[in-house]
């Protein structure tokens, strides 16, 4: 890219034994931190989850993935930073290839045009409801 | 020359070619995320199938064993099981 920023996406496995707030905010530093290097473009929440074996005998952790977009020298700081914070127990950073990105940009609007489909009645029904409130208060 | 792995894959028994499920499905890149399709490509014993039994192409096999490996590191896949 011309201004040297890469788009990355991050994984980050909390301790449950932090509980739900504990590690909502472990995140949130890390969030502040790359809000600070570059810029966070979305965040998603995955809850707990049962880890596949034990880490540190234990059976769960907390999931979060966040999307972000940075200089490539950030991300060694960022893993620097995940190695010597406590309560964390697995992290991934991996580089998001932009043709990728818009690949899956368009497989998750055909999914929700799939789900909106689904369920198109209620939808549509909704939708013309919403129109039609304003509608008639502004005729009013 | 071109037909000669056909011919043999015909010798024996009786193959049907496999077609790669992620070039059938157009897929440029194997998500690491999506547990529920990468399990369809480990054992039982959590071990990464060869292609000659899933018939997955090089190109998509090189792929889906990083995928693999990265859901193994985030424990979202098992290194072993038993």
């Amino acid at each position: 890219m011309a201004d040297g920023k890469n788009l990355y996406e991050t994984v980050i496995v909390t301790s449950a034994k932090l509980g739900e707030e504990g590690s909502a905010a472990l995140v949130e530093r890390f969030k502040a931190l790359i809000a600070e290097h570059g810029t966070v473009q979305s965040v998603d929440d995955w809850g707990k989850r049962r880890f596949a074996y034990p880490i540190q005998k234990q059976t769960e952790g907390y999931y979060t993935l966040i999307n972000f977009e940075s200089t490539p020298d950030f991300t060694a700081e960022l893993d620097r930073r995940y190695q010597i914070t406590d309560g964390i127990l697995r992290t991934l950073i991996v580089k998001r290839d932009p043709r990728h990105v818009m690949a899956i940009e368009k497989a998750k609007k055909a999914q929700a045009q799939k789900a909106e489909e689904a369920n198109n009645i209620d939808v549509e029904a909704i939708a013309a409801e919403a129109v039609e409130a304003p509608a008639q208060e502004t005729a009013e | 020359m071109a037909d000669r792995p056909e011919r043999e894959v015909r010798r024996g028994r009786k193959g049907r070619k496999k077609v790669c499920s992620f070039c059938v499905d157009r897929a440029e890149f194997i998500d690491y995320k999506d547990v529920a399709k990468l399990r369809r490509f480990i054992s039982e014993r959590g071990k990464i199938l060869p292609r000659r039994v899933t018939g997955t192409c090089a190109y998509h096999q090189r792929a889906l064993t990083v995928a693999i490996k990265r859901a193994r590191h985030l424990a979202l896949l098992p290194y072993t099981s038993d």
